[in-house]
């Protein structure tokens, strides 16, 4: 047992500053995709889309719904001087409109989803309550959620705690595009949680179905059966975007600013 | 305890004669047998006499409708297709009736297809799970039966196990599958390769790089297109961080599970930086967007010298951890015994992996039949003979090690590789193929048919809808309070068995 304090304490301090500090992603990293120029878009590159998040209009502007992104990449290698990568971690955002972006400012974050529940979080020192539930994800989304208890992410710092009851809960990480013998558990276990509350889409296919949406199989979205507070996009999204996503919804910090 | 086990032996010229079968050309490593309907089963039963493993049984549409077997055996995958024509539903002799590796697979094709195998025992609805149901079979005053899941408490992924206990004792426990199914199969027809790979990534997220890999694989052999020698290293690469990762995080949870959180925190340190290490290769912390048909997309980007240094760092790491984890007996205590499962159960089940491992079969699908880079790297194949718990742990430290020994071969050879990453493939093409790799959950085979260019059906073999049936047997002198060390000492997967 002595043995792993000193195993422990050796380390020293490994864990994030954000939302301090803005946390470096590798300059590789996938984070998201910007639009650099919408005027004048081949038809084409609609069609390269595996999942459809890119649209054009009769002006042949383009809009880029980051909600359906898989963040594969066919796009930017057709037009890199269209869209490009962005390596930033922070891609949470709401309402859902909020998402289809265009070549204007970027409109990630946004107002504070439940005043309520910020005040109340704030009331209780940041006491803030998750409740996880899967209705339908590949899987990678819960690894990433898991990752935020950590000693990299350690969210608990912030204030926030899981739980392993609905009714304790104050916020739901929605995963999964929702199939169909995972609605009653998802609406049952919203309905008993307390308000004020909070619902957060994390990842793709909670945002929209993503790749697994188109068979009948999947509702298409988590908002297709519960009104949803935050959307993580991501497939699937980083623990620093979970977390993005978790501080928006109970009105710790607003839009992509970084401060707490 | 570690074996080096021989290389594939080749299977006998009589063999398709003994079977009454007729021999179909194919790829390497795949031994196409023809047979008719009424003789599958009994084809069927003569490979499982003569050591065959199951791997799967499903419809296949090229290069006709046929109902399609596929057993391992020897160091080749053999399929006995046997034609359907216009029979509907497909009638044959049952095989998960007599061998039970066959049942879940088996039970999928009556429900989802209406294929009808006589002499199947009747069984419980496997693919439209019910998260009210309760089917009790254990009577007894104090007995009551408990639905857990599909919400669990912590951060789980959505399956059902219905466990029937008077408290301590789990006299039965039935898993229910399938809250998650996605109809992934389907969502692969009809686009091309390319994107379709985008699909087997997401259909268990955490080995999209084994998906990725036997995806693409299949592919490559439908169309008779090998990738390059460097494609095959950065896969392997990729393949082995990825399996680093997932034994880490089961070796983590096992941790957790005892609430000893220093050590809970170390392996999270360990598996964190190697996820922040394919994020830095590829761009993607779960290594997607890279593996792709005819080779890998783009080389990690990342020196390879400062790859190997902090592989070294974490292997440095690791052999502490190790020694710390084996040296606490409230950590081992918990594994030793817990969950065993005898070799026979094991092999009865077609289990693969390390779960088949820790029962002392040294079946890997980078030794049986090896793909890619592992034909040239050598494997040294981690078994333990004991079945429980502590064996599975057992085997996942030990294949750490040798996933790290992999990596630092392959980085080696990297160093002298020629750069050609991507073969082009014929637009257009038409074929079928199986696809394998062995992912962190065990061997994992995909069926894929290419139409003028378009995927036209995909089947997936995972291994964790494999390994899953066993679950209802992992508690033979178990208590309810094992539970949580059982489950994560298999360590798959819901959404790769529900697809």
């Amino acid at each position: 047992m002595l043995g792993w304090i000193g195993r422990g304490l050796r380390k020293g301090r490994i864990t994030t500053r954000y939302p301090r500090r803005e946390e470096p992603a590798p300059v590789a990293y996938r984070g998201t995709v910007d639009v650099l120029d919408a005027t004048d878009t081949p038809a084409e590159l609609a069609a390269l889309c595996p999942t459809g998040a890119i649209m054009i209009d009769e002006q042949r502007r383009l809009t880029l719904d980051r909600g359906r992104c898989i963040l594969c990449g066919e796009c930017v290698r057709a037009a890199p001087e269209r869209l490009r990568f962005n390596s930033r971690y922070q891609t949470a955002a709401r309402p859902r409109s909020a998402l289809v972006v265009a070549d204007q400012v970027d409109p990630a974050g946004g107002e504070p989803t439940h005043a309520a529940l910020g005040d109340l979080a704030r009331g209780l020192r940041r006491s803030i309550h998750v409740r996880h539930i899967d209705c339908g994800s590949d899987g990678s989304e819960e690894w990433e959620i898991q990752a935020l208890w950590n000693p990299y992410y350690d969210i608990q710092r912030l204030g926030f705690f899981l739980t392993a009851a609905p009714r304790h809960a104050d916020v739901l990480l929605v995963t999964g595009g929702v199939t169909a013998p995972m609605r009653g558990p998802l609406e049952r276990t919203w309905q008993v949680m307390p308000e004020p509350k909070a619902l957060v889409a994390v990842g793709t296919d909670a945002c929209s179905g993503g790749l697994s949406a188109g068979g009948g199989l999947v509702a298409g979205g988590v908002d297709a059966i519960l009104p949803v507070d935050v959307y993580v996009p991501g497939s699937p999204p980083a623990p620093i975007a979970i977390m993005h996503g978790l501080l928006l919804a109970v009105g710790l910090i607003r839009g992509v600013e970084v401060a707490a | 305890m570690t074996s080096l086990s021989q290389g594939p032996i080749e299977l006998p010229d009589y063999l398709p004669a003994h079977l009454g079968a007729v021999r179909e050309p194919g790829p390497p490593g795949e031994l196409r047998l023809r047979v008719t309907l009424l003789s599958f089963e009994r084809a069927a039963r003569m490979l499982r006499d003569a050591g065959a493993r199951f791997v799967t049984v499903f419809l296949a549409d090229t290069p006709e409708p046929a109902l399609v077997g596929a057993f391992a055996l020897r160091g080749e995958l053999i399929m006995l297709r046997a034609p359907s024509g216009s029979v509907d539903p497909v009638v044959y002799g049952s095989i998960g009736a007599w061998w039970p590796a066959a049942r879940w697979p088996e039970q999928e094709l009556v429900e989802r297809h209406g294929v009808r195998p006589v002499g199947e025992p009747s069984e419980r609805r496997l693919t439209e799970p019910d998260a009210d149901l309760l089917d009790r079979g254990v009577q007894g005053l104090d007995v009551f039966a408990l639905p857990y899941g599909p919400v669990r408490s912590g951060v789980f992924e959505a399956i059902q196990f219905q466990i029937e206990t008077g408290g301590e004792d789990v006299p039965r426990i039935q898993t229910r599958p399938f809250f998650k199914h996605r109809g992934m199969e389907r969502r692969f027809v009809g686009l091309v390769p390319d994107h379709a790979v985008y699909v087997a990534e997401r259909v268990a997220g955490i080995a999209s790089v084994a998906y990725a890999t036997a995806f693409s694989q299949a592919v490559e052999r439908a169309l008779g297109v090998p990738p390059p020698p460097s494609a095959e290293r950065w896969r392997a690469v990729y393949a082995e961080l990825e399996r680093l990762a997932c034994h880490l995080d089961v070796i983590a949870k096992e941790a957790e599970t005892t609430a000893l959180y220093v050590g809970q925190a170390r392996f999270q340190i360990l598996k964190e930086q190697v996820t922040r290490l394919r994020a830095g290769l590829t761009g993607s912390r779960f290594g997607r967007g890279v593996v792709v048909p005819g080779g890998v997309r783009f080389e990690g980007a990342m020196n390879l010298d400062e790859l190997s240094g902090t592989l070294g760092a974490l292997e440095r790491d690791l052999v502490r951890d190790r020694r710390l984890f084996l040296g606490t007996p409230s950590m081992t205590d918990r594994l030793i015994g817990a969950g065993r499962l005898e070799r026979g159960l094991v092999e009865d089940y077609g289990a693969v992996g390390p779960l088949a491992r820790g029962s002392g079969l040294s079946t890997d699908a980078r030794h049986e039949r090896p793909y890619g880079d592992y034909r040239r790297l050598g494997l040294q194949v981690i078994t333990h003979r004991e079945g429980d718990a502590m064996a599975r742990v057992n085997v996942r430290f030990g294949e750490l090690f040798e996933s790290l020994r992999i990596l630092r071969q392959s980085i080696d050879h990297l160093r002298r590789g020629d750069g050609q990453l991507q073969s082009e493939l014929p637009p257009g093409a038409t074929g079928a193929a199986f696809g394998w790799a062995e992912a962190p959950q065990g061997e994992l085979v995909v069926w894929v048919e290419i139409r003028d260019g378009l995927v036209h059906r995909v089947h997936i073999a995972s291994p964790s809808l494999r390994n899953w049936a066993l679950f209802d047997h992992a508690f033979p002198k178990d208590v309810l309070t094992d539970f949580a060390f059982i489950e994560h000492s298999f360590g798959l997967t819901p959404a790769g068995a529900d697809r």
